[in-house]
């Protein structure tokens, strides 16, 4: 077959192809699409997760039963599987079992940069790094004969630009032969790490380490290629791409396998050159095996930047300070300076929008959480002063409630967050006595990472009607007595509560009940329109931020294609300019 | 010799869909093609853009700055806020339209002529209005399309079928009908 497939598709497609048969995984950019692609394969049975711990238990469990699993999260939700991972590691595997972290460098939707070839070597786990869709392919379905072979779980890292590139590729559908599914594994010394059988499995798995060391060195996926230039560049990932693509008559080793790292085949690369440039996308993780062999003529950090994600221009600059490349590219224009930022914004219509108008408006300190509703820390909302990482708006909502008696705090999280992470911290502040306020923003979805379902939703990955999980029973059966729901489009009540709930000195739980705009259907009403002559220009409906109202000329007005009817506009415009219906003019 | 072009607008508005069918039109005419875009918070109403660069072998997925021979942009902001890919042998088609920014006030005229200013082959064509007439405001960017595949000279039937191996039954005949519409006009 001849396709043009993303990276995401083609790690699908891999584990397809290998024989897998069950998947699990919490949505997170740049991973979600894996799982989206993989629900379409009737063999794999396919899930999501409330986090990616679980998620990654599930998927070891399932190898453990017998059959090829994986597991798939981005770069952060590995932090929150890091105690599965690391023991894992010691337990080895039954039938194979991936673990696919999709990192982000360049940060276009996350909250920091993390390496996930770090997590490799501190769990003691290979790692695999594709350079793009072709790749990833047949790295899946080499992660699993590895896993199972050596006895080990195996990460498959992505990044953004491998996981949504899409390429040409040529490939077929039919399945690998001998990949059989295994039994039940029963095997108490394996699998059960309390400390005498752990010692013995930690024995293992450095025996373990030492033949992977001998692979790792002869594999074909850590490769030298010959070049006519007499430049040694040491690369993984998206970076080979960027080098070949510039300096293509160069003697290149790719690392395909990053840990265990083949030092030997590196030493004899290195060897040949005067000069060795290593180029690699965030932590100096190649550059530090090399240094820590005493190889000593190789540098990369000191032409690369160690932040953001890579491109042709960043590698290109690099090269040149390292003097193997003269610039080619040159630079014609300039962006003109001050030109307007267009950052993200809650949509029209986002039922998030009025509960973060309230917030503003009562000035009360927020907790914030990772989703959509980031997006009210921006201006005009402004309303969000912290975030951290999943589940940390509750947390730290307790710790600023403990710390500052006299202010009014509020934490604010989503559904599919609550669950992830949030319930935990909650379960604490109701045992502690923390008196302040936590609003579940439950618009009954994932949205930020384009609307999968959660246990919320009542459907599953595979659109069909599923259980589900009534947040009002949950909260109340930890023993909350405060809990209210609202409907956060009816304004004035909304606000009531939330004022009344901020100036009680006991914990509460608010539970803001209004699906996402966008998914599962998108939702649009009949829009509303600003009757011109009753505006009198005070501006009160912009500061609300939704992107379907414009002003000119003193005058504030509504694109109609935009307007999802939702009414916030109308509930806070003074002088009622702004009515129901499709403007006449 | 690779080429590149860019697809830029606004999240939301279908430069996505446009960048995929116009990668596989690029693939039925039997080149290598590699595609790059960013999924996340631009989902939201923010900056979008898609790269596609095709070719006999393709490495890179990205060009770099000064090198992109192509631009198909939706939105007038957005297509100034990428001149640093093109140079002066580069050929736009825009848009020509502003999609307010929420807190900004857009000067549109000024933008106009900064776009201009880099005296490129630049083709400003309001695609929205064109669109109304035909009654047809949900499939702008396929008009766009149908009138670009003149600018990258690539035939059009691999469009066509492009536009039915992307799109769902139901979205063909009105997208096939929408790309002529691009195609025919002068
Ligand atoms: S809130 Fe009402 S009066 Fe004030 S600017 Fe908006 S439409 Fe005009
Ligand atoms: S009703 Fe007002 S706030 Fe709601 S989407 Fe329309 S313009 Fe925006």
């Amino acid at each position: 077959m001849r396709k043009i497939i993303s990276g995401n598709e083609a790690i699908a497609i891999g584990a397809y192809r290998a024989n897998a048969s069950f998947a699990s995984g919490y949505p997170g950019t740049p991973s979600s699409e894996i799982l989206e692609y993989t629900k379409t394969f009737e063999d794999i049975k396919v899930q999501w997760a409330s986090n990616e711990k679980s998620a990654f238990e599930q998927a070891l469990g399932s190898s453990i039963a017998g059959r090829r699993s994986f597991v798939t999260m981005k770069h952060v939700g590995l932090n929150v599987a890091a105690d599965s991972l690391m023991s894992s590691s010691y337990t080895g595997v039954n039938a194979g079992f991936v673990v696919v972290v999709a990192d982000d460098p360049g940060m276009h939707s996350s909250q920091n940069e993390q390496d996930t070839r770090l997590f490799a070597k501190f769990a003691q786990v290979p790692i695999l790094e594709p350079s793009d869709a072709k790749e990833a392919m047949g790295f899946m379905q080499y992660a699993f004969s590895l896993s199972e072979e050596y006895d080990t779980p195996v990460i498959l890292r992505s990044t953004t630009r491998v996981s949504h590139t899409q390429e040409l590729v040529y490939f077929d559908m039919h399945k690998l032969g001998g990949m059989e599914d295994k039994l039940l594994a029963k095997n108490i010394s394996k699998y059960v790490l309390v400390p005498k059988n752990a010692l013995l499995r930690h024995k293992k798995l450095l025996e373990r380490n030492t033949k992977l060391q001998k692979l790792t060195n002869e594999i074909p996926l850590n490769k030298m290629e010959q070049g006519s230039l007499n430049v040694g560049i040491i690369t993984s990932g998206v970076s080979y791409l960027y080098a070949k693509e510039l300096l293509p008559e160069a003697n290149f080793l790719k690392i395909g396998l990053s840990w265990p790292f083949p030092i030997d085949l590196a030493k004899e690369f290195a060897k040949n050159f005067e000069k060795v440039i290593v180029i690699e996308e965030l932590e100096p993780y190649i550059e530090e095996q090399l240094k820590i062999a005493d190889i000593k003529n190789v540098e990369g950090k000191k032409f690369f930047p160690q932040d953001g994600e890579f491109n042709l221009d960043i590698v290109e600059e690099g090269l040149a300070k390292a003097s193997v490349l003269e610039k080619r590219h040159k630079k014609y224009f300039e962006v003109p300076k001050n030109l307007p930022l267009r950052p993200p914004v809650l949509c029209p219509g986002c039922p998030h929008r009025p509960i973060f108008d309230i917030l503003h408006s009562l000035r009360v300190y927020v907790t914030g959480d990772i989703g959509c509703y980031t997006l009210g820390a921006a201006a005009p909302l402004s309303s969000i002063h912290t975030t951290v990482c999943m589940g940390a708006s509750i947390s730290m909502g307790y710790g600023i409630a403990k710390a500052s008696q006299n202010h009014k705090i509020v934490s604010v999280i989503g559904d599919s967050t609550f669950l992830h992470t949030g319930i935990q911290p909650l379960i604490d502040a109701y045992v502690n006595n923390v008196a302040y306020t936590v609003i579940i923003l439950d618009n009954s979805i994932t949205a930020m990472t384009g609307g999968q379902p959660d246990a919320v939703s009542g459907f599953n990955i595979k659109n069909e009607p599923a259980p589900k999980v009534d947040l009002e029973n949950l909260v109340r059966s930890i023993g909350i007595k405060r809990v209210f729901k609202v409907d956060q489009y009816d304004y004035k009540k909304t606000k009531e509560i939330i004022e009344q709930e901020v100036n009680t000195k006991e914990l509460s739980v608010i539970i803001a009940t209004r699906p996402c705009v966008l998914a599962p259907i998108k939702i649009k009403e009949m829009p509303y329109f600003v009757i011109v002559d009753k505006c009198i220009d005070c501006k009160r409906c912009l500061r609300i931020g939704c992107p379907a109202i414009g002003y000119k000329e003193n005058k504030a007005y509504i694109i109609e294609d935009l307007c999802t009817g939702c009414g916030l506009c109308a509930e806070v415009c003074p002088t009622l300019a702004i009515v129901k219906g499709e403007s006449n003019e | 010799m690779n080429k590149s072009i860019i697809f830029c607008g606004v999240g939301g508005d279908g430069i996505i869909t446009a960048s995929n069918i116009c990668a596989v039109a690029l693939m039925r005419a039997n080149f290598d093609v590699k595609k790059s875009e960013v999924h996340g918070m631009s989902q939201r109403g923010g900056s979008v853009n898609a790269f596609l660069v095709y070719g006999k072998k393709v490495y890179s997925f990205l060009p770099a700055k000064g090198s992109l021979n192509y631009m198909f942009a939706s939105e007038k902001l957005e297509a100034l806020r990428n001149v640093d890919y093109l140079n002066p042998d580069s050929k736009l088609l825009v848009n020509d339209r502003i999609v307010p920014i929420v807190g900004a006030n857009i000067d549109e005229a000024q933008i106009e002529e900064s776009l201009k200013s880099y005296s490129l082959d630049l083709k400003l064509i309001n695609f929205n209005d064109l669109a109304k007439q035909h009654n047809m405001q949900k499939a702008i960017n396929t008009i766009m399309l149908g009138y670009f595949s003149k600018i990258i000279e690539i035939d059009k039937k691999y469009f066509i079928r492009a536009i039915s191996d992307n799109l769902s039954p139901k979205l063909i005949d009105i997208n096939i009908e929408a790309f002529e519409i691009g195609f025919n006009l002068q």
